[in-house]
């Protein structure tokens, strides 16, 4: 069996086989850590999409990404309510404010999300728990990872934001996603006090329930034709499409990282190839014995092929363990959503296979000088 | 020829394996530190534009690109400082105009700019040359090198902005950064005729920044402190380096870029650290016996020491410069398509190269231990 013998050429030689373990280590943390960034940018342009309860979002078709949505007439989810599937449709509303300290100083982004604390909006234990806070007058809840320039985010704080003086209820766990530096969530009836030139029959974004069993392109479908031209409508996949391809074609975001994932996919090929050769350059005498006692070059070939496929697995584990750890720092570092999902794990491992025969059959060259004559 | 230099040059095939594997690790680390100096020099560059002495601003604004005017009055008060040249104003507006495709219909928001077309407030050559042609109401300049959707790159015809009609009458260069995509200028009446809600007249209208022009001759911080002290205590004067440094510290506080970088290139020097070990490591190996010979002859430890760190520097060199010369070209290619400002400069090239001299080194530090051992009694 060649991967048996493959097993053993590498378990006699430990301390070798130990390097070329740690030089693979590195290549596959690095395709993690490429890959992490790749997503992480998209998945944070998701992050509060991910986090509404919703089957439809219907928006103006002037929407071009979450924060620049562009605002339709409340009337239209009227409309979208006469439609059969639909159970509910509710606006949220969307705006960009000052705020600024009670006391003074500086005057800072934020953006106000409004909605109606009723309706469900948020599946997020945070806001769904301080939902009666959102009810009292001139009081929002702040997200918990706004940057410091917004100072302390204590409860019962005083803030000036859009020139009306609000009170701090509460802090939420969810993040910024992409949408500004910090984000206060208010109900409805504050919104409009924070915007008061703001018409406010004005919606940015309708999110839309369905019945229990409605199948939701076929609702969309119906929504589209009740809806005038100046609407559209997203189911979720159509969603998440939408923005990724937004987040990966529109910014430099996706090319720079996704030339990151490319660079490091090469170093990969470049560090399991230097490994393996040396490693069969180092074998050849053994490589040239079995030669000599009669098996056949794709025998030889299927040892090598198993030895890559060996370490590399071995290199995997902790390559995952290691870049678990290092996701975990990089998200307390800079608040990028950098999770672990099943598909890119699945991405990783498929590179590193693909890295590893990759590699292996770059170095065959060096096992074909395996001569029974030269090397005694 | 040096022992070292021979020695490097001994197996051509081996020299090409270990050029590609180091010069994958420099190309590496080059490429993460080239975006980050770009991530961070996109983000300046509008403010490196600036055409004045002095800038004042709102003392409650907190970074370049956000909207915080003050009273147009001020820039009277300042005008009437002794020592000042010139005061001129800037609007901006970076959440209020709506830009249309011109070969489309989806419109953008984009950074605008605004000024008296006899003092154009930015040192860009194509501002100061279409400055002019801004004085016709409803005309615009825009930028060539904003987000190719936008449809600015001929610098010419017509589009909507806020679904009012302009004319582009020209262009110039400065690229996208991370808020805006792209950037319109124009003078303080078509700003004002455009700005949604506005009902102001230019004249009446607050401004963004107050752009002060000394005289030649005078002393900048002294002209900066009578500035300060004739305006209200809401705004303050900086000079043009003060707000780049402004500027600077906000975008490093609120920045991705730097850690993940910095991560980027760390990991290219360990990769690099790796690739170069097993280099050295098996180089050594092979031609232990030789180095036991010349042990045997009776060169000194130290000798061999150098040699083989000598060697490590040759090839940390033979990786670096293919890889410098490959980075020029992705440059190119990757800040031609993303429009970000990536730059070949002496600081890159410099701290790339000290750590791949780093990584060669230290790799080799770790594996010549080995020639050390070894012993010439053991080998014959």
């Amino acid at each position: 069996m060649p991967l048996q013998v493959a097993w053993r050429m590498l378990v006699d030689q430990k301390g070798r086989s130990a390097l070329a373990t740690g030089g693979i280590f590195i290549a596959i943390l690095l395709v993690f850590i490429e890959l992490g960034f790749f997503v992480a940018v998209p998945q944070g342009g998701m992050l509060i999409y991910d986090h509404m309860s919703f089957d439809l979002l219907v928006c103006s078709n002037r929407y071009l990404f979450q924060a620049q949505s562009g605002q339709f007439p409340r009337a239209r989810l009227a409309a979208a309510r006469t439609v059969a599937e639909v159970s509910a449709a509710s606006p949220v509303y969307l705006g960009g404010a000052k705020w600024q300290d009670a006391n003074g100083g500086l005057k800072v982004d934020i953006s106000v999300i409004g909605i109606d604390p009723q309706a469900g909006i948020f599946a997020v234990p945070d806001i769904e728990r301080q939902n009666a806070v959102l009810d009292r007058p001139d009081t929002v809840l702040v997200d918990g990872s706004s940057r410091s320039l917004f100072g302390p985010l204590q409860a019962e704080r005083i803030v000036d934001i859009g020139g009306h003086r609000m009170t701090i209820g509460g802090v939420y766990e969810l993040g910024t996603g992409f949408l500004g530096l910090g984000i206060a969530l208010a109900s409805e009836a504050n919104f409009f006090r924070m915007f008061p030139e703001r018409p406010p029959d004005t919606v940015n974004l309708g999110l839309v329930s369905l019945k229990p069993g409605a199948d939701p392109a076929r609702a969309a479908d119906a929504l589209r034709a009740i809806l005038p031209a100046d609407m559209q409508v997203f189911t979720r996949p159509e969603l998440v499409a939408h923005e990724v391809a937004y987040w990966t074609t529109r910014t430099a975001t996706g090319l720079i990282f996704g030339s990151g994932l490319v660079v490091s996919f090469v170093v990969g090929i470049m560090v399991l190839y230097q490994t393996l050769a040396t490693q069969i350059t180092r074998q050849l005498p053994q490589f040239a014995t079995l030669k000599a006692i009669g098996h056949t070059n794709r025998y030889l070939d299927a040892i090598v092929l198993s030895e890559s496929f060996l370490i590399t697995a071995v290199a995997f584990v902790p390559a995952l363990g290691a870049a678990l750890a290092i996701y975990a720092l990089i998200r307390s570092e800079t608040l990028l959503p950098l999770t672990l999902s099943a598909a890119q794990l699945g991405a990783v491992l498929l590179i590193t296979l693909v890295m590893a025969a990759a590699s292996a059959f770059l170095s065959l060259g060096s096992l074909r000088r395996a001569d029974p004559a030269e090397v005694f | 020829m040096p022992l070292a230099l021979r020695n490097l040059l001994a197996n051509k095939g081996r020299l090409v394996r270990s050029s590609a594997g180091i010069g994958f690790a420099v190309l590496l680390m080059l490429v993460q530190l080239g975006f980050e100096r770009g991530f961070f020099d996109a983000s300046l560059a509008t403010v490196r534009q600036l055409d004045g002495d002095l800038v004042i601003i709102s003392k409650s604004n907190y970074r370049f690109a956000s909207a915080d005017p003050f009273p147009r009055d001020y820039l009277r008060a300042a005008a009437k400082v002794a020592g000042v040249a010139s005061v001129s104003p800037l609007y901006a507006a970076w959440q209020s105009f709506s830009w249309k495709d011109p070969a489309g219909d989806q419109s953008y928001l984009v950074q605008a700019f605004a000024f008296d077309p006899a003092h154009p407030a930015f040192l860009l050559p194509g501002v100061t040359a279409d400055a002019a042609r801004l004085k016709e109401e409803d005309s615009v300049i825009v930028d060539r090198r904003a987000r190719r959707f936008l449809g600015m790159v001929s610098g010419t015809g017509e589009t909507e902005i806020n679904g009012r009609k302009v004319h582009i009458v020209g262009g110039f260069a400065l690229g996208p950064d991370f808020m805006s995509d792209g950037t319109v200028m124009m003078s303080e009446r078509s700003f004002a005729a455009l700005l949604p809600g506005n009902r102001l007249s230019a004249a009446d209208l607050p401004v963004e920044f107050g752009m002060v022009k000394i005289r030649p001759g005078e002393d900048l911080s002294s002209v900066q402190q009578a500035v300060g002290a004739a305006l209200p205590h809401d705004v303050r004067v900086l000079t043009r380096p003060q707000l780049i440094a402004f500027e600077r510290d906000f975008q490093a506080d609120v920045s991705s870029a730097g850690p993940i970088f910095w991560m980027g290139t760390m990991v290219g020097f360990v990769v690099g650290m790796l690739i170069s070990y097993q280099i050295i490591y098996t180089d050594l190996s092979d031609q232990l016996p030789q180095y036991a010979t010349l042990k045997g002859m009776g060169y000194e430890n130290s000798y061999l020491v150098r040699a083989v760190l000598a060697q490590a520097a040759l090839s940390a060199l033979a990786g670096y410069a293919p890889a410098w010369l490959a980075c020029l070209v992705v440059y190119r290619v990757i800040g031609a398509v993303s429009l970000l400002p990536l730059h070949m400069t002496w600081e890159l090239t410099l701290l790339s190269f000290g750590l791949t001299l780093g990584m060669c080194l230290l790799s080799a530090v770790l594996a010549v231990r080995r020639v050390i051992a070894a012993d010439p009694a053991e080998i014959f």
